[in-house]
């Protein structure tokens, strides 16, 4: 190990040998701050903490550059948990337990197939389209988001693989645009804008539903299916409490706000538009089910009662979650949608 | 094609605050209403988990493995699910046509993506990391973030095209995605790295290749050029050297892994490049030649900054005494540099080659190997 004066020495031997070094000085004197910036000043891609130069083009140009349109606490131990819980729809789920179905119990699950395999990705596009538009400095939020684009990934190909592998097919296609009253999740160009909708409300039903797999799962495969990706959907579900919990707190000015999205989300919810609830009444994904949860397209009336049950906990579930994040106020007020609460206090 | 796909708006209810209909309203509350349990483009499909479980290659069977040429459906309609005429439009795609992005590989590379993933928290032995002496370790922490900044680069490229990608390629979009996950591992992995003795982050990079990368409008293909030919072909470099001259195993292993997953990006990326160049022709071939032109003298321009490079010949050095050994082989790193870029251009089908090189990085190709890796 080198002595300090000999050190200095080889130093400056190697300055005078056309070596430059004057960023090694640089880095002695770079620390970590404890705090993550209110603004962000970033526009060159840097990773956070890392030295400026003064010449570099602000290419970034990132439209997030406040912590409080973006942030949220313990999103590092949220992520890890992303990273560990990674599996594998290939070799994860028991494919050799699935055995042929009645022709009705099949087409139900790959008509619900086709729908997961149509609306999961939508979650990969757009919060990778937040990501890119975000500066690094909040790399927290966007790590996270890349946990998600990956889960939502593989959501597509496990249902895409249910539907494919026991003597079914993919089938209808659902339409997630027509009648979708004031903003969608794919056109979302705020970030508030966009969990408050994605996390909360699109996947938060989408989570009951999946915890509630073993009801329409038909062998262990299945199962599994539900399971792993319940698992999944609630981080996704974690990062938007978390988000608006953080809004809650540090941005009262934007409660009112925050309302206005939550009450498209309780609509959509309640009337099933745009697909974002694939249990709600009368569309095609809630019919599947009831074939389903009933054991049979003759059946359906026993399915409809148990579709019942599963629309009051995601309503229970989904107040949860406003309770959690600071926006409970809502329920009791008066505000929150009337389909919602009745589903919750039945008469 | 009769069941509504949402329920019948309550007339009288205030906006955002529909109830649910009390009877059923779609025109299949009616004893027909399971007509969707005929909707389906193929039935009877059983495929079978081979040797590595049920891959998205084993599922890619009957019509649901045609992939088009070209597809004009602007929603995300699975390949192969039925359509439902008088949807409207999702997004307006950009890139609808096979030859934009397409791979042949990608499918597989999706699912080995998933295989060989790891844990950086976990996986890389932290504990063994010995101590090094100050200044290889500033030298280590500057490398750590320029890998960790080329990481968040490609993690914004691929994040802004990701969502103008037509869903009949879903192979591809299921790959990017796991290179997404990847890309912000590798961030992670070298952000904790460069940490992991206290202290501070090196400098930002230069910026002038991020630049190129992140601004490229032409086209996903034009992109992968930059990112996969021109970017990923130095950071694969520098994981290979990272991991010859570690100082630990915590620091061979987190390079070891960097560069798997690097590989299967560059597989990606190699394989589109070379199928969009054969299918377009040579005069799109030309094109992507004259389009290097001024991204090479930029390269040659970012090249020039010491930082990167006297960063790694300290590394490999062990020390600021023995810098100039390491510069020597720094000097081998950047002659291969250019020799692979100019083999991957020709192995794709562009005709670059050292004539037609930028000066400025022709010179690196002169320099005398001295030391091998």
């Amino acid at each position: 190990m080198a002595t300090v004066t000999n050190r200095t020495d080889y130093w400056e031997k190697a300055r005078e040998s056309g070596f430059d070094l004057s960023w090694l000085d640089q880095l002695k004197q770079n620390t970590m701050g404890e705090t993550t910036n209110e603004f962000s000043e970033n526009n060159t891609g840097r990773v956070e903490g890392s030295i400026p130069r003064g010449d570099v083009p602000q290419f970034g140009a990132y439209t997030f550059r406040t912590k409080k349109e973006v942030w949220a606490h313990n999103l590092t131990k949220l992520y890890q948990e992303f990273v560990t819980r990674q599996w594998s729809s290939a070799t994860d789920i028991p494919w050799e337990t699935i055995e042929a179905l009645p022709d009705d119990i099949e087409a139900a699950e790959c008509q619900l197939a086709t729908f997961f395999a149509q609306v999961e990705f939508v979650a990969s596009d757009v919060p990778g389209r937040f990501i890119s538009t975000m500066s690094p400095d909040y790399h927290e939020v966007r790590m996270v988001l890349l946990g998600q684009v990956m889960d939502e990934s593989r959501h597509l190909d496990v249902f895409r693989k249910r539907a494919l592998a026991n003597g079914g097919g993919l089938m209808r296609m659902i339409d997630s645009v027509s009648d979708v009253v004031g903003g969608s999740t794919d056109n979302a160009r705020e970030f508030t804008e966009l969990s408050s909708r994605l996390h909360i409300t699109g996947e938060g039903n989408v989570l009951t539903l999946f915890r509630l797999g073993e009801l329409m799962a038909y062998n262990e495969a299945e199962k599994a299916i539900y399971r792993r990706c319940a698992q999944d959907e609630a981080r996704h579900v974690a990062i938007g409490v978390l988000h608006l919990r953080y809004m809650n707190e540090f941005t009262p000015e934007r409660r009112e706000e925050i309302h206005s999205y939550l009450d498209e989300g309780e609509s959509r919810q309640s009337s099933g538009a745009g697909g974002e609830n694939p249990a709600a009444r009368n569309i095609l994904t809630s019919d599947a089910l009831a074939v389903l949860l009933g054991g049979g397209k003759d059946k359906t009336d026993e399915g409809q009662k148990i579709l019942m049950a599963i629309r009051q906990r995601q309503t229970k579930e989904y107040f949860q979650r406003l309770k959690s994040a600071g926006f409970d106020d809502r329920i009791t007020n008066g505000r929150v949608n009337p389909a919602l609460l009745e589903l919750a206090n039945p008469a | 094609m009769s069941t509504s796909e949402n329920p019948e708006e309550i007339p009288d209810q205030p906006a955002g605050q529909e109830v649910e209909a009390s009877e059923p309203a779609s025109p299949d509350a009616t004893p027909n209403r399971m007509t969707w349990m005929e909707d389906t483009l193929e039935w009877g499909v059983r495929a079978q988990p081979g040797k590595h479980g049920l891959t998205m290659r084993d599922i890619n069977t009957g019509i649901y493995g045609d992939v088009p040429d070209e597809s004009q459906d602007m929603s995300r309609r699975p390949r192969g699910a039925f359509p439902i005429p008088g949807v409207p439009r999702t997004d307006l795609y950009t890139l609808n046509h096979k030859v934009e992005l397409w791979a042949d590989n990608a499918v597989d590379l999706y699912e080995e993506a998933i295989q060989r993933r790891w844990m950086a928290h976990i996986d890389i032995p932290w504990e063994s990391m010995d101590p090094h002496s100050e200044e290889v370790e500033l030298a280590t922490r500057q490398l750590c973030t320029e890998l960790a900044q080329q990481a968040s680069i490609e993690t914004d490229v691929i994040g802004q095209w990701l969502h103008h990608m037509n869903y009949a390629y879903h192979e591809v979009k299921t790959f990017l995605a796991s290179e997404l996950f990847d890309s912000g591992r590798h961030y992670a992995a070298f952000r904790q790295r460069a940490l992991a003795n206290g202290g501070g982050l090196g400098l930002e990079s230069p910026g002038h290749m991020n630049r190129r990368i992140l601004e490229c409008r032409a086209g996903w293909t034009e992109t992968a050029l930059y990112l996969y030919i021109l970017r990923g072909t130095l950071t694969l470099l520098l994981y290979r050297y990272g991991e010859a001259y570690a100082q630990d195993p915590a620091e061979k292993l987190l390079f070891r892994m960097c560069m798997q997953d690097k590989s299967r990006h560059m597989a990606y990326g190699m394989a589109h490049l070379k199928y969009a160049v054969d299918e377009k022709g040579p005069d799109y071939a030309l094109g992507l030649r004259r389009l290097m032109g001024g991204v090479e003298r930029d390269l040659a321009s970012e090249m020039k900054d010491p930082v990167l490079w006297e960063a790694l010949a300290i590394i490999i050095g062990r020390g600021v005494e023995h810098m100039d050994a390491g510069m020597a082989e720094v000097k081998n790193l950047q002659r291969r540099y250019i020799e692979e870029y100019l083999t991957r251009m020709k192995w794709i089908g562009v005709g670059k080659t050292a004539d037609n090189l930028d000066q400025g990085l022709a010179a690196y190709l002169d320099q005398k190997e001295s030391s091998p890796a």
